[in-house]
């Protein structure tokens, strides 16, 4: 069993873990943070949890650990169908032939999309394959695909790109796995013409986003549910500034930018919604 | 507690009743192959939780074979297999294949009885964090509905708010008519909602 969390204890854990990591926890949740850090007390050699968070605010790597353990990685391949559908049907196409009317001669056609809490890359990789499949030839475009997390874990899974049979099991066809993996031992590995297309790079959405550029379509689901109402605030309104004006924010398909964001006008596409700037 | 069903897959009749009558007496269920083929025909129609199998057999499927058609068919059944003394590098290079774990012979039942009891316990496991993720996927389905139309429905009231703020500040027409106008509109956005 885990050592109790005394309460004094919870209240500057959860402090710390919010200024890491932007996640923020309520008192009520002791025992999420008992079950999660717990074992980090014996593995560090720490005989409480203020000790723990002493030792953690100058080592960058359990710092790390702490962030890997506190979040709630869930994620697949082509999780939901309806922002997929969205991609392929609606947003893809209309951001060629927007983007086609302003180039002259044989530019290649930038697009740039954002999976914003990429976790272990399946969501990018979704997407990459969703373009390949698309696009046919994607030398015609100028692709610049990035996927950024919080967890160094995460995100060195992600370039990797190796996935268990858990992973893979769960969200993507037959069809698709025939294709676009190669089998490693028991494990599945994405195969290079995906792999090059998809950059991952550590990044903590509750900094200022200087340096990202922007983007055509930017992919934020179900990690702002983690964060608090002000902390939601900020990170949307930093999105929006890293949106072209014409770009198409998709966002959890349980969340709401109502009281969030007003940059931000809900659309309607089959059964998905996706979010534009006002104009 | 979930209960298995189990293949045990042995071409020596005696170990084969042995094994049956051991698994039985505990209440799991039991299927029988004598070879490797028979075994492979009975997998591609049947679910087993667990295949146990020999690992040397006569024929063309030995062990190996039945493992790689088992995680081929229906990757969620597990593998264990039996192993004489000698081959115990083959057992290892099965579990690199996916086998989830080896057991050698003269078989200690306990020990067997021990392992399929952990599989029990994990297939439970695994069988309470697919229920949950299931009522988790229904249950951000549902929501995900409601709250999308809600989306849709408050941009579409606030372009309405601002037409009729539009309406009751146009200085050409007098106050009546604007009034007039502006109540109409809400008794469209009122026969809309209700």
């Amino acid at each position: 069993m885990p050592l109790k969390i005394k309460t004094d204890e919870i209240k500057v854990i959860i402090k710390y873990i919010h200024e890491i990591s932007g996640i923020s926890l309520d008192h009520s949740k002791a025992y999420l943070l008992e079950t999660r850090l717990g074992h980090f007390l014996n593995e560090g050699d720490c005989s409480s949890y203020l000790d723990l968070y002493q030792k953690a605010k100058s080592d960058k790597k359990l710092e790390g650990k702490i962030i890997d353990a506190i979040s709630t990685n869930e994620t697949l391949f082509f999780r939901d169908k309806g922002p997929f559908d969205l991609l392929r049907n609606k947003i893809i196409p209309e951001l060629i032939d927007a983007r086609s009317a302003k180039i002259r001669g044989n530019i290649p056609i930038p697009i740039r999309i954002w999976s914003a809490a990429c976790s272990t890359g399946q969501e990018l990789y979704s997407i990459a394959i969703l373009l390949k499949e698309l696009l046919l030839d994607v030398k015609k475009y100028n692709l610049k695909l990035l996927g950024t997390d919080i967890s160094d874990t995460a995100v060195s899974q992600a370039s990797y790109g190796k996935f268990n049979k858990f992973e893979i099991e769960r969200g993507l066809a037959k069809d698709k796995l025939a294709k676009f993996f190669s089998p490693d031992g028991v494990n599945w590995k994405i195969k290079d013409e995906i792999r090059v297309m998809a950059n991952f790079k550590k990044f903590n959405l509750m900094f200022p986003f200087n340096g990202l550029g922007k983007f055509d379509i930017i992919f934020c689901r179900n990690v702002a549910i983690y964060f608090s109402l002000e902390d939601r605030k900020k990170i949307f309104n930093n999105i929006s500034n890293a949106l072209e004006k014409d770009g198409s924010l998709i966002i959890g398909s349980s969340e709401a930018l109502t009281g969030i964001c007003p940059k931000f006008e809900p659309k309607r596409h089959l059964n998905s919604i996706f979010y534009q700037l006002k104009q | 507690m979930t209960d298995l069903k189990i293949l045990v897959v042995e071409d020596d009749p005696v170990t084969l009743l042995l094994i049956k009558k051991k698994i039985i007496s505990t209440d799991y269920e039991v299927e029988t192959a004598t070879n490797g083929e028979e075994a492979v025909n009975l997998i591609s129609g049947n679910y087993y939780d667990v295949v146990l199998t020999d690992l040397m057999m006569p024929g063309d499927i030995d062990g190996i074979g039945v493992l790689e058609a088992t995680k081929k068919l229906c990757s969620q059944t597990e593998v264990i297999l039996i192993t004489a003394y000698a081959s115990v590098d083959n057992a290892v290079e099965a579990m690199q294949k996916g086998a989830s774990d080896y057991i050698q012979k003269p078989i200690n039942f306990d020990e067997l009885l021990l392992r399929l009891d952990k599989i029990r316990g994990l297939k439970a496991l695994i069988k309470d964090a697919v229920d949950l993720r299931e009522a988790m996927d229904v249950t951000e389905k549902n929501a995900g509905h409601t709250i999308q139309d809600l989306e849709l429905e408050i941009s579409h009231l606030q372009k309405r708010i601002s037409e009729i703020k539009k309406v009751l500040s146009m200085e050409d027409r007098d106050h009546p008519k604007r009034i007039n106008i502006a109540l109409a509109m809400l008794s469209a956005i009122e026969n809309n909602l209700s």
